[in-house]
């Protein structure tokens, strides 16, 4: 029942950055559903719209790095 | 036989429903927007977390499930959205106080986690789940709106949702909740924050407008003071024109009222010019007139006159011309007469003054015997009374010298006196000095004849009035001379020189 979040492609659709709670668009589950997200690496950036992979998550909460799509 | 082939038949039939009937009260199916909780009797289906702890009950989604009454029980937990509405009073970035009424959409989230944490606390109170999330936003709205302007609020909306995320979502994540959407819908402004905001746009509007119309109201009143400069230049012209006409038609009117006085005029013109000349012929004539009786005469008459004239002037002439004559020889008669008189004279004078000198002579010899006998009487008489008057001035002495004492003093009263007469009338006061003096200054002059014994005189007549000037301006030298001590202001003319040539 549980689907592993792991090396999930995600969309930004909230900005994400250090100091800030983002959100990215996750496709799970059959549909998508927004978790808040956190950059892995702090000093990175992602605006909206941008492709991230998920690389770790507590609950609703996941950290992304940039993808390399 | 066929009873006996119904039973086993009917008993079959009874058993499936039974069957049927037991399985049907025991399967239960998720619908789509619910989870299944089955707690109970634990089986290999049985949800863990992450950590591997169970959760002691089993979550069933999107489809069914065998439960088994008695050991194991189902509870459904809708996943539907949920929404809050909130109206909260607070403050906002800048510290102005606004009454935000916003609603927030919210959902229990899909996952296990989620559904465990939201079972876990809404199982048996989901009707109440509004009441609660609804008391937990307001805390968060209010944090939200105090870290946002009001500008913020309404134009950034993705900083509204990250605000969002930020203050509300960990811990909504501990209810299990996640938040679809938060909607601010109103924001009631007392203190007039937003008008004011709007004020300088709807000014600069409001300016626009006016502008445009007040342009649009000057091209149109151009338009039309245009137009009526048309018209009025238009008028103009017709009404010139009109009149042009009218002039000429006056014009001709008048020309033709006036060409019966024309007609008139230039005939009585004729008949005057004939008077005229009727007038200049008689004034001729009477020229004429005048001419032959008048001046012709008077042109003879002049000529006369002027003959008569010159032949008085003549007449006169010749008169003076023999007075001139006249005249002229009694002149010479009277200087010959005047001239033979002055010679008779002069002899006369001539012989008076020889025998005055003569006469003269003879007086001073006289006057030096008579001088030198009294001498002679005197200087005995001096000296007898010499002697005689020595006694008696030394007794006299002292008398006199109270009497010099007092006499002085008379004497610089007189001096002041003088002095005083001398500064305002300096003439007078010489002129009596010196007419005290004068018996001495006759003296003197007179002294100069005493050594004389002879006095020749070599140019007769004259030579003795040559003599007798010379004493008399010698005393007259002496007398400008005094008279110049006293009145110094006068230039003296006259050196003080006495006679010197008189010595033989």
């Amino acid at each position: 029942l549980s689907e592993s979040l792991y090396g999930r492609l995600a969309r930004v659709s909230g900005r994400v950055a250090a100091g800030t709670v983002g959100e990215v668009t996750i496709s799970i589950r059959g549909g998508t559903e927004a978790y808040l997200a956190h950059p892995a690496d702090s000093n990175e950036t992602f605006s909206v719209g941008t492709w991230v992979v998920i690389t770790a998550h507590s609950g609703r909460t996941v950290f992304v790095a940039a993808a390399d799509l | 036989l066929s009873s006996a082939l119904y039973i086993p038949l009917i008993g079959i039939a009874v058993f499936i429903i039974v069957v049927v009937v037991v399985f049907k009260s025991m399967w239960r199916v998720a619908q789509p927007n619910e989870a299944m909780i089955i707690s109970g009797l634990r089986d290999r289906g049985t949800a863990t977390d992450t950590a591997g702890d169970s959760m002691g009950f089993r979550i069933v989604t999107g489809k069914g499930k065998l439960v088994i009454p008695g050991v194991q029980v189902v509870r459904r937990l809708s996943l539907d959205l949920h929404q809050a509405d909130l109206f909260v009073e607070c403050v906002t970035h800048q510290g102005i106080p606004v009454q935000v009424k916003g609603t927030v959409i919210y959902k229990i989230g899909d996952d296990n986690q989620s559904i465990t944490n939201a079972a876990r606390r809404f199982l048996d109170q989901q009707d109440q789940m509004d009441q609660r999330v609804h008391n937990v936003f307001a805390g968060h709205l209010r944090s939200i709106v105090g870290s946002m302007t009001v500008e913020n609020m309404i134009q950034d909306r993705e900083l509204l949702t990250s605000k969002t995320r930020e203050s509300s979502g960990d811990e909504m994540g501990k209810l299990g909740l996640i938040i679809d959407s938060l909607q601010i819908q109103e924001i009631d402004d007392p203190t007039g924050y937003i008008e004011n905001l709007a004020k300088p746009h709807n000014a600069v509007i409001a300016s626009n407008a006016r502008i445009a119309a007040a342009e649009a109201d000057r091209l149109a009143t151009e338009a039309e003071q245009t137009a009526d400069a048309l018209m009025g230049q238009s008028r103009r012209d017709t009404a010139i024109k009109m009149a042009g006409f009218q002039a000429e038609q006056d014009a001709a009117t008048s020309q033709a009222k006036q060409a019966g006085p024309l007609a008139e005029a230039t005939a009585r013109q004729a008949v005057v010019d004939q008077e005229t000349e009727a007038a200049r012929r008689e004034a001729a004539r009477q020229e004429q007139i005048l001419l032959a009786t008048v001046v012709r005469p008077a042109e003879a008459q002049r000529d006369a006159d002027v003959a008569s004239a010159q032949a008085e002037s003549r007449v006169a002439v010749l008169k003076a011309e023999g007075e001139a004559r006249r005249v002229e020889l009694e002149a010479g008669a009277a200087a010959k007469r005047v001239e033979l008189a002055a010679g008779a004279e002069a002899k006369r004078v001539e012989l008076a003054a020889a025998a005055s000198a003569k006469s003269v002579e003879l007086e001073a010899g006289a006057a030096a015997k008579r001088i030198e006998l009294v001498a002679t009487a005197e200087a005995n008489s001096t000296r007898f009374h010499g002697e005689a008057e020595a006694d008696a001035k030394q007794r006299v002495g002292e008398a006199e010298g109270v009497a010099i004492k007092a006499r002085g003093l008379a004497e610089a009263q007189a001096i002041d006196a003088r002095a005083k007469a001398l500064a305002t009338n300096p003439e007078a006061v010489a002129m009596q000095a010196l007419a005290e003096q004068w018996p001495e200054v006759v003296k003197a002059a007179a002294s100069a004849f005493d050594h004389i014994d002879n006095f020749t005189v070599l140019n007769g007549a004259e030579g003795v009035n040559e003599a007798m000037m010379k004493v008399v301006g010698s005393s007259m030298a002496s007398f400008q001379f005094v008279r110049g001590l006293f009145v110094p202001k006068e230039a003296p003319s006259v050196a003080p020189s006495t006679t010197e040539s008189d010595a033989p």
